[in-house]
């Protein structure tokens, strides 16, 4: 068990584009340019990833298991060869999930310190 | 969309993923393209211009920014990866690796001497501006400086140079408070430090129009090296008082660190301003800065901006017809020379012949890297052989052949650049070792070039390195490209390419063995030289003699003086417990300063104008032939009657009365030297006077009591070993007198190793050897490579042989006939190739013939024996194929 915990730290901190990618991945398969609009959408576009960025993560995400070439492709209409899907791992979800906490306990912090404020109670 | 022909800008961005690796591009091209694609339809869709623009813009930039991140990651996994290849084969990495460093240490070594003398540029304001200036007369074969006169007319000129410098290295001998040393002072022209552009590091330096006449302004100004040594870089040494040969300087301050003087081969310890020459090197009657025939200085000139060096030529030689038409007694068939700075060095006179000397030293350099380089594609093809079957292995698993060829190029690379690291470490002691012999022949001048290794050369080291690691790689690459998967997994990985190389690659192993051969015959042939070299006649005896050398001269003595200085220091040595005998030369054998003298028989009529003959002549004191132990072979030798008041005599060689007098006595017969007649009253031993291989020359000896020289050497012959007694000698001629400096104090034996008389046999005996060892190393890992490979191609055969029945000692004799005929016919070549060299050296082998059989056997045994052990380890590795595997791969 502490291997594995050891083996989601190991990834920590991940990037900020590394993180978005695996939140846009948390709810579905998508393809690369899906990937791109979700992100830029959710962070009303402060956040826009190139190509290049992009597959060089995904590679990289591949790689250490993060993420999977997925085989289903979900709407065989819309579907093209030369698109791949990707899907989040058990072992992504868990290294995006420790993320996601460990940037949690750093706001935490710092509203504890008065640092920023709750939204909406201000 | 599929099936849809790319647009044009479709290829465009396809351009552009070209910069991605190959493997990136193959993985996730089309999908970029995809990606990009849908992504100029939505820009598209809302209609921006400036939106599409900053898409391109973005995208562009992200691609370079990833792309050599791509590069990175793969490069140091093929790093990775050949570094445990190469642990895994710790012989053939350190064969590699060894011979790479051999290579790159040639290139790098004569780089660093080429940096040094040719390339690297003063470290002064725009150094490429500087230009130097040199004279040559019809009658000099070299060229050399201007006269001060001379010069001051060039800067008249003023069109075409912003200024002009000179400079004039001199000893002198330096008293700071603490006794008195000898140095090397740069006698500058005022405007040196301001035309150059030096800054002080302390105080102050000379000031343009600093003194206007002869003696003006005594300031000295340190040399940051020797303020360091010497004076401990105290800032508390500007406005000190100084002696400088007995004249009163104040120091008025210290150069920077990076300044080290404007020669190339002599250190300086300061500089004084050129108006103190006449009063530092006490010249009577006209000053040396008025006589045109003095060419004292070497010039450098800062050329306007914009002014070519053609222009400047143009200009100069018109001002120089008119200085020929002026004085034509100096300037007549004079030509001026203006070539770039770093085109004079270390001085205008042997600087063009330094170059070629260079050019020839540099290929031979790069023809050692090409043989290195040649070798370790031997080593890397023998195991891309072995590695046949792994490589078609991985190519099957899906590696792409591209990348495959990548990661053994980046293996030689790996195995290039440690090369170089074995190298530069090498090299950095190599060049020290070069400094310390120039620094160890005299003290007549501080010969100190600065051999160190600056960013230029590692610069170049790791692009030789680079190139090399490349050059080596590719051929066992595009052996792994080309090689059939399917026909290399079948024969187990015994490919074809390169087979047809077989010849190039015999013949190349056959040279380096010709060629390592010669190098280790000569330096057999100096070895044997220097071991002889006790045993030949000087014709004086060396061994139990200390010599120490003074410069009364110098602090302005007069003869009258100075042979009080050397009597009062005679008689105290030989009072020293530990001496025997103690007498003075004006100058001892070998030295490298050194006087000849025209001469004639006063009852032979003079020849010719240029056709009298020359002899060597020295000024002794009586003792000297004693206390050398140089045998009177007639008359007498010289004694106290032989002084100012006695009649003027001398002593010649046999060689000498020979030439002079054949077959009668020499005793008593008269010689005109100059406007002197001396009565020949003794005849001695012949000896060698300047080198070794000298043939017999004829010597006069005059007594030093009646022709005072400026300096002189005191022989000393003592009890106790020689060198124990140097500090009570130094010693004691101080306290005879405290402001001459003793120079070079050392024993006969070292003083001979080092200078004119053996350095040379050393020297060639030490790089011959060293390179001819070097070259040894190569050809048996060059022997070893190709006998590797050879073992490697046929290891079926020998599985088929050994299965019929051919047991372990025939396959061993089969390999090794075959390295060893190829060593034999090297042996051969290079026995011929040495005999013809050693022919062109047989004046340096000191009775030694150049056809030495002792040398030659022992050295074409020794280069057989080790070629036959390089091929006996692959031939091993044959016999132990095991037959049916062999027979299986089938």
């Amino acid at each position: 068990m502490t291997s594995r915990t050891r083996s989601v730290d190991h990834f920590l901190p991940l990037t900020p584009p590394v993180l978005h990618t695996l939140v846009a991945l948390a709810d579905g398969d998508k393809h690369g340019y899906a990937i791109l609009k979700e992100i830029a959408r959710r962070t009303a576009g402060d956040v826009r990833l190139s190509a290049g960025t992009l597959y060089a993560l995904v590679k990289r995400a591949t790689a250490d298991g993060l993420i999977v070439e997925s085989d289903e492709r979900p709407d065989p209409a819309l579907d093209d060869e030369r698109r791949r899907y990707y899907r989040l791992t058990p072992l992504g979800r868990r290294v995006a999930a420790a993320e996601i906490a460990r940037l949690e306990s750093i706001v935490e912090m710092a509203r504890a310190k008065n640092l920023v404020r709750r939204r909406g109670l201000a | 969309m599929p099936g849809r022909p790319p647009s044009r800008t479709d290829r465009l961005f396809r351009a552009l993923l070209r910069v991605f690796p190959f493997d990136f591009r193959a993985d996730y091209g089309r999908e970029m393209e995809q990606t990009f694609r849908d992504q100029r339809h939505e820009v598209r869709q809302e209609g921006s211009m400036a939106a599409l623009a900053r898409l391109w813009f973005e995208t562009t930039r992200d691609v370079f920014t990833m792309a050599p991140r791509e590069h990175l990651a793969i490069f140091q996994q093929d790093v990775g990866y050949a570094l445990r290849t190469l642990r895994r084969t710790p012989v053939f990495a350190a064969a590699a690796i060894l011979t790479l460093a051999i290579g790159v240490s040639a290139v790098v070594a004569v780089f660093t001497i080429v940096n040094a003398f040719m390339l690297r540029p003063l470290p002064v304001d725009r150094p490429a501006e500087l230009m130097s200036l040199s004279t040559r007369d019809r009658h000099a074969a070299v060229p050399h400086g201007l006269s001060f006169a001379d010069l001051q007319d060039y800067r008249s000129e003023g069109a075409v140079f912003t200024d002009l410098l000179g400079y004039a290295p001199r000893p002198a001998v330096l008293d700071a408070g603490r006794g008195v040393e000898r140095v090397t002072l740069g006698m500058v022209t005022d405007n040196y430090f301001s035309l150059l552009g030096v800054q002080p590091a302390l105080g102050r330096l000379i000031h343009p129009e600093e003194g206007r006449a002869r003696g003006d302004v005594p300031v000295l100004v340190l040399a940051h090296d020797y303020w360091r040594s010497q004076f401990g870089g105290d800032p508390e040494v500007v406005g000190r008082s100084a002696r400088l040969n007995g004249r009163q300087f104040t120091i008025i301050g210290v150069t920077p660190l990076s300044f080290k003087g404007t020669d190339a081969l002599i250190r300086v310890s300061g500089y004084v301003p050129l108006w103190m020459i006449d009063d530092l090197m006490y010249t009577s009657g006209t000053s040396i800065l008025e006589r045109r025939d003095a060419h004292q200085l070497t010039v450098l000139g800062r050329l306007k901006p914009g002014v070519s060096l053609a222009q400047a030529r143009a200009a100069l030689q018109i001002t120089s017809a008119d200085l020929a038409r002026q004085h034509p007694s100096t300037n007549k068939d004079v030509t001026l020379l203006v070539v770039p700075e770093t085109h004079a060095r270390p001085n205008p006179g042997i600087g063009p012949f330094f170059r070629v000397i260079a050019i020839g030293m540099a290929a031979l350099a790069i023809l050692l890297l090409l043989i290195t380089s040649a070798n370790v594609v031997n080593l890397l093809l023998a195991r891309a052989a072995g590695r046949g079957r792994e490589i078609a292995l991985r190519s099957a698993l899906g590696a792409r052949r591209g990348r495959l060829a990548r990661q053994l190029v980046t293996e030689s690379l790996a195995l290039a650049l440690m090369g170089s690291a074995v190298a530069v470490p090498v090299v950095v002691l190599a060049m020290r070792g070069l400094e310390q012999f120039f620094a160890q022949m005299t003290s007549i001048a501080n010969f100190r070039p600065d051999l160190s290794l600056d960013l230029r050369v590692l610069g170049a080291t790791l692009g030789v390195a680079i190139v090399s690691g490349i050059v080596s790689g590719l051929a066992p690459a595009l052996y792994a490209v080309r090689a059939d998967v399917n026909a290399l997994l079948k024969t187990g990985g015994r490919g074809t390419p390169g087979e047809s190389r077989g010849g190039l690659r015999g013949a190349l192993v056959v040279a380096q063995v010709a060629l390592s051969l010669t190098l280790l015959v000569i330096g057999g042939l100096f070895a044997r030289s220097l071991a002889r070299a006790d045993d030949i006649d000087l014709g004086f005896q060396p061994e139990g003699v200390l010599l120490a050398s003074t410069d009364p001269g110098m602090q302005g003595y007069d003869p009258a003086q100075r042979l009080a200085f050397y009597r009062n220091v005679r008689d105290r040595v030989v009072a020293l417990p530990g001496v025997e005998l103690a007498a003075w030369i004006s100058w001892p054998p070998f030295a490298i300063v050194y006087d000849t003298t025209n001469l004639y028989p006063e009852d032979q009529l003079p020849v010719a104008d240029g056709e009298t003959p020359q002899a060597f002549t020295a000024q002794i004191s009586p003792e000297y032939f004693a206390a050398a132990r140089v045998p009177l072979v007639e008359g007498r030798a010289f004694d106290d009657r032989d002084d100012a008041d006695g009649a003027p005599v001398a002593i010649v060689n046999q060689t000498l009365a020979r030439q002079f007098w054949p077959g009668r006595t020499a005793i008593g017969r008269r010689l005109r030297i100059e406007s002197d007649t001396l009565d020949v009253v003794g005849v001695v031993r012949d000896g060698k006077y300047n080198f070794v291989w000298e043939a017999p020359s004829g010597m006069v000896f005059r007594p030093l009591a009646q022709d005072i020289p400026s300096a002189a050497t005191i022989a000393i012959r003592t009890t106790r070993p020689p060198s124990d007694m140097s500090s009570v000698v130094r010693d004691t001629i101080r306290r005879v007198q405290p402001d001459v400096a003793t120079y070079d104090v050392r024993t006969m034996r070292d003083y001979l190793d080092s200078g004119n008389a053996f350095a040379i046999f050393r020297l060639g005996a030490l790089v011959t050897g060293l390179f001819g060892g070097l070259g040894v190393l190569l050809a048996s890992i060059g022997l070893y490579g190709m006998i590797a490979y050879h073992v490697s191609q046929r290891t079926q055969e020998f599985g088929v042989r050994m299965a019929l029945g051919a047991g372990a000692a025939d396959i061993i004799r089969a390999v090794l006939m075959r390295g060893g005929c190829v060593a034999l016919i090297g042996v051969v070549m290079g026995v011929l190739l040495a005999g013809g060299l050693a022919q062109l050296l047989r004046t340096f082998l000191l009775d030694v013939s150049p056809f030495d059989p002792l040398t030659y056997a022992a050295v074409a045994v020794l280069l057989i024996l080790i070629s036959l052990l390089a091929s006996f380890v692959p031939a091993r590795r044959a016999t132990t194929v095991d037959p049916l595997a062999a027979l299986r791969a089938d």
